[in-house]
Formats: structure tokens, C-alpha cells, sequence
């Protein structure tokens, strides 16, 4: 069993860098041109701005903004990511395009990591978007004025409201990983919605309740427990904003998180999850 | 017509979908400068026969050999029902194909004219008809100038004008070192631009050369005479292999 070729490299083959490039370039027009991103974006901007309106948090600074924020977007954040990538693979599938892909120099990691990248460019303008106008509404009508650029305990700062925007863009870009990771292990758009679904819940819910009932039943000591919510993507997210954020400014109060672990925890969703995808891809 | 080097060596190739042998001990040759006609009834294994030598599917046992792998891409390959994503004119969707082996819009607007898309450059892949979307599909299986070019019932669904143009393009690709092989159900275009006819029957390799050879072996008159000689199964039946009658 075997297909063989007497020299397999190519002299002329485009670069990586090239390759890359070109999917990426597609990725964004595509972005670009879907209508649904566009709503998704306002959706989001719309809620942003109004939890920063009722919730007062214009008016009373850059942490409480960021506070009122967290938990909405806990919930809004992975739909949105899903939605900007579980077909983003299985589309191309579909259509016969990944079959005919595999025809052309590209390899299934340099497709995957250009469908990747071009999504996320698009999320994390998604998510910038309204981020970035509650910042200037704080900005414009905070009450204190804050003159303060530098993070130290008891100041509020928009360094601090800094952190929790790019806190929430890596949450937003693991999740991405792992929509496009479902996207390529799907065969048909309802199985991608039904385990996308699947997914948030899990993602939301699913793991929270596992560590609380792993800490219940004495599997998940009180000492490791800093450490094991950075397996959980949104608890490693929320961990990182209280520990990075909320902590810093409040000054006081126990850790809540285990900030590297955090990190490592989401990274490895990351690349775990891309890993899949290219698995998949390569079948 | 002067035989060429091999580019393709397929020997013993068996492909089985889980229990179901669909190929059986498929050994041929492919040879540059030539359209290779594949024919044979609905389920013969033709489609999975494509995409074995297209590189898509791994053979259960047996080897495929390539050997001019110097190409920026060594197959063309157009599936049975081409799509595009949607959103993308005609010449970007085929720029970023020529994209991937590193040419560009001139590139991609050769590649149209040659299949007399050149008009449709600026128009919408969703708004193309069956046939355009084909010819597109054609367009995009040269991209590269692949040795072998492999084309899923290309002109299927295709009035008799666009058929016969599509085989017209076949042979010029032929004519310029490339070897063709593609699947087809009109097997009068087959009979009369076809270089070798291989007719596949129950996942065998029933008949393989040129067709006046075949034709005068059988002392038929033509391709589909060889056709009903060579296949077992009954006219308006389908063999489903797998399933012994």
C-alpha cells in the first residue's frame, strides 16, 4: 500500500510564508463578506455597551466596567468564536475544496493554521469593536478623569480595563481553535451546530461543575484547585481577569488563580485543538 | 500514435470501503501526451478509482507511482460536482488556486480563456450555471500545468456543444504532454477523442486500449457495442458491489 513519486519536493513551489498568505487573504475576504459577522459584531457592541450603561460602569471607571463585563461575556465570547469558525472548515469540505486542496502544494497544518488565522483576525475585530467603544465611553464620561496610566493597588486605570481586553481576545481566539477543531471533525452542518452546542455547554457549564463536584468528592485537593481551573478554558479566562485585574486593583483577598497555569492551560487548548484540525484534515 | 514514458504506474491496487471491495487488482499505465477514457456503469468503482490515482484515497493494497513529481503540482483533480465558495468571483476564486503554486491573475485569466470562461472572469461562482461551474472546475484542474490531470465526469450534465468543448480541451491538454484521464457516460465523445479507453466493470479492469483496437478484437462498429460486450451486469440495472447475484 503506498503512493510514491521518484522526487517528491518541487523547486517551485511557492514558499510557506506564500501559501499561508493566500489562505489567510481568503479568509478575510470571506470574513469581510458575510453579512453575519457584521451582525454579530453589532449584537455584540449593542450588549457591551448597554451592560456598560445600565450597569453604570461608564461613569464609575475602567475596573468596574470591566467587572460588569466578565460574566456576559463568559457567555457571549464562545458563541461568538463558534460562530466565526465551526464551518470555516467543514464548509470547504463540503464542497469538495479540501479534496482539491490536497492537489495543490499546500500541507493540511499551513491550511489549517491560514483558516486560523484569517478567523481570528476577524473575531478579534468582533470583539475589539465594542471593547473598544465602552472603553471610550468610560473614557469620555468617567466622573474621576483618571489621569493614572500605571497599575498599582487601589487605582483604577484603563491598563487594567487593557488586561481584561486582552484576556478576553485570547479567550475569544482558544475558543476559535476549538470551533475550527469541530469543524473539521464534522460531516454535515447540523452535527456541526449539535457539537458546537455540545462544546459551549461543556465549555460553560460542563467544566465548572466537574471541578465543583471534584472538589466535593475530595478528587481535586484545596491546594491544587488554582491549578486545576486552568483546565477549564473559561475558568482559566475568569481566573486571569479576577487574579490580573479585579485583585490587583482591589489589593487584597485570596488567590483565585494560578496565573501561569492559566495561560498554559489556555495555550494548550489552543494548540490541542488546532492539532485536531490538521489531524483531521489529513485523514 | 507514439507510445510516451509512464507517468502513472498503478499495480494490484485493491481499495475496499470497510467490507466492500470496490477495486480488485487494478494494474495499468498512464502515459503523458494522452486522453485515457475510464467507462463502465454507475458503481463500477470509477469515481474511487479517480480519486486513488488523484491521490485522495489511500489503496488498500497496491501501489500508485508517480513519476514526474518535478511539478509545482503533480495532479490536477476535478471532482464529480465541482463548488466554490461562495462570495468569490470566477477569477478570484481561480487566483487563489494559481495563488497556491505561486502565479497569479494573469495566470488565472489564461485559465479561464481556455476554457471560454473569459467573460465570466467578474461574475459571482454562485450565480454559474452547472456547466460554467464545470468549466471552472476544468479551469482549476491546470492550474500548475500538473503532468496528469484527472477529471470526474467533466461533462456531465453539459449540453452537446459544451461536451464536445470540454473534450476538445481534454485532447489539447493531451496535445501539450499532459495525460487525461477522466470518466464519461457519452461514450461516442469518448470513442472519438479517447487515445485509450480502460472500461471498468464490477471494480475490474475489463478492457484496456485503443478503441479501434478494442472495437476491431470485438469486431464491433463501435464504443458502445464494446460497452455492452465487456459489462456483465443487465442494461438498466445497477451492480452493487458487494452483493453477489
Amino acid at each position: 500500500m503506498e503512493h510514491e513519486s521518484a522526487q517528491s519536493a518541487s523547486e517551485r513551489s511557492p514558499s510557506t510564508s506564500h501559501r499561508l498568505g493566500t489562505v489567510i487573504d481568503r479568509e478575510l475576504r470571506t470574513v469581510a463578506r458575510t453579512r453575519t459577522f457584521y451582525l454579530l459584531t453589532a449584537a455584540l457592541t449593542a450588549v457591551v455597551i448597554g451592560i456598560t450603561w445600565i450597569g453604570g460602569g461608564y461613569a464609575a471607571g475602567y475596573l468596574p466596567t470591566a467587572v460588569d463585563l466578565l460574566t456576559p461575556l463568559e457567555l457571549l465570547v464562545p458563541i461568538v468564536a463558534v460562530a466565526f469558525g465551526y464551518r470555516a472548515i467543514l464548509a470547504d469540505e463540503q464542497r469538495g475544496e479540501l479534496d482539491v486542496l490536497e492537489t495543490y502544494p499546500i500541507s493540511p497544518r499551513e491550511f489549517v493554521f491560514g483558516v486560523y488565522v484569517g478567523r481570528a483576525a476577524g473575531l478579534v475585530v468582533a470583539i475589539s469593536v465594542p471593547l473598544l467603544l465602552a472603553v471610550v465611553a468610560v473614557a469620555i464620561t468617567d466622573s474621576d478623569m483618571l489621569s493614572i496610566y500605571a497599575t498599582h493597588t487601589g487605582a483604577d486605570s484603563p491598563l487594567l480595563f487593557a488586561r481584561f481586553f486582552v484576556l478576553t481576545l485570547l479567550f475569544g481566539l482558544v475558543v476559535l481553535a476549538i470551533a475550527l477543531a469541530i469543524s473539521s471533525l464534522v460531516s454535515t452542518t447540523r452535527s456541526a451546530l449539535g457539537l458546537s452546542i455540545v462544546a459551549l455547554v461543556v465549555l460553560l457549564v460542563g467544566f465548572d461543575l466537574a471541578l465543583v463536584y471534584g472538589l466535593t468528592e475530595g478528587v481535586v485537593g484545596d491546594e491544587s484547585l488554582l491549578h486545576s481551573l486552568a483546565v477549564s478554558p473559561l475558568s482559566a479566562y475568569r481566573g486571569l481577569v479576577l487574579e490580573t485585574v479585579v485583585t490587583v486593583a482591589s489589593g487584597t483577598g485570596p488567590r483565585v488563580a494560578s496565573p501561569v497555569a492559566s495561560i498554559l492551560g489556555l495555550a494548550a487548548w489552543t494548540a490541542g485543538s488546532l492539532a485536531v484540525a490538521v489531524w483531521s484534515v489529513s485523514r | 500514435m507514439t507510445r510516451h514514458t509512464p507517468l502513472l504506474e498503478v499495480t494490484a491496487v485493491d481499495y475496499d470501503y470497510g467490507s466492500v471491495a470496490v477495486l480488485n487488482d487494478i494494474t495499468t499505465t498512464f502515459e503523458e501526451g494522452t486522453v485515457t477514457a475510464l467507462i463502465g456503469p454507475n458503481g463500477s468503482g470509477k469515481t474511487t478509482l479517480l480519486r486513488v490515482l488523484a491521490g485522495l484515497l489511500e489503496p488498500t493494497d497496491g501501489s500508485v507511482r508517480y513519476r514526474d513529481a518535478n511539478a509545482t503540482r503533480r495532479i490536477g483533480y476535478l471532482p464529480q460536482q465541482p463548488a466554490f465558495r461562495p462570495g468569490f468571483t470566477v477569477l478570484e476564486t481561480l487566483q487563489f488556486y494559481s495563488s497556491l503554486v505561486g502565479a497569479g491573475e494573469t495566470d488565472a485569466r489564461t485559465r479561464l480563456e481556455q476554457v471560454g470562461l473569459g467573460d465570466a472572469a467578474e461574475r459571482p461562482v454562485e450565480a454559474l450555471s452547472g456547466g460554467m461551474t464545470r468549466l471552472v472546475g476544468i479551469a482549476q484542474a491546470t492550474i500548475g500545468d500538473p503532468p496528469i490531470i484527472v477529471l470526474d465526469e467533466p461533462a456531465s450534465g453539459l449540453d452537446p456543444g459544451m461536451s464536445k468543448h470540454v473534450f476538445e480541451i481534454a485532447t489539447e491538454l493531451a496535445d501539450a504532454g499532459t495525460a487525461v484521464l477522466l470518466s464519461s457516460h457519452d461514450l461516442e465523445l469518448v470513442d472519438r477523442t479517447a487515445h485509450d479507453v480502460l472500461i471498468l466493470d464490477d471494480g475490474q479492469i475489463v478492457r484496456h486500449g485503443q478503441p479501434a483496437a478494442i472495437r476491431a478484437e470485438l469486431g464491433v462498429g463501435s464504443l458502445r457495442a464494446v460497452y455492452e460486450d465487456s459489462i456483465a451486469a443487465e442494461e438498466g440495472t445497477v451492480r452493487v458491489q458487494g452483493v453477489s447475484s
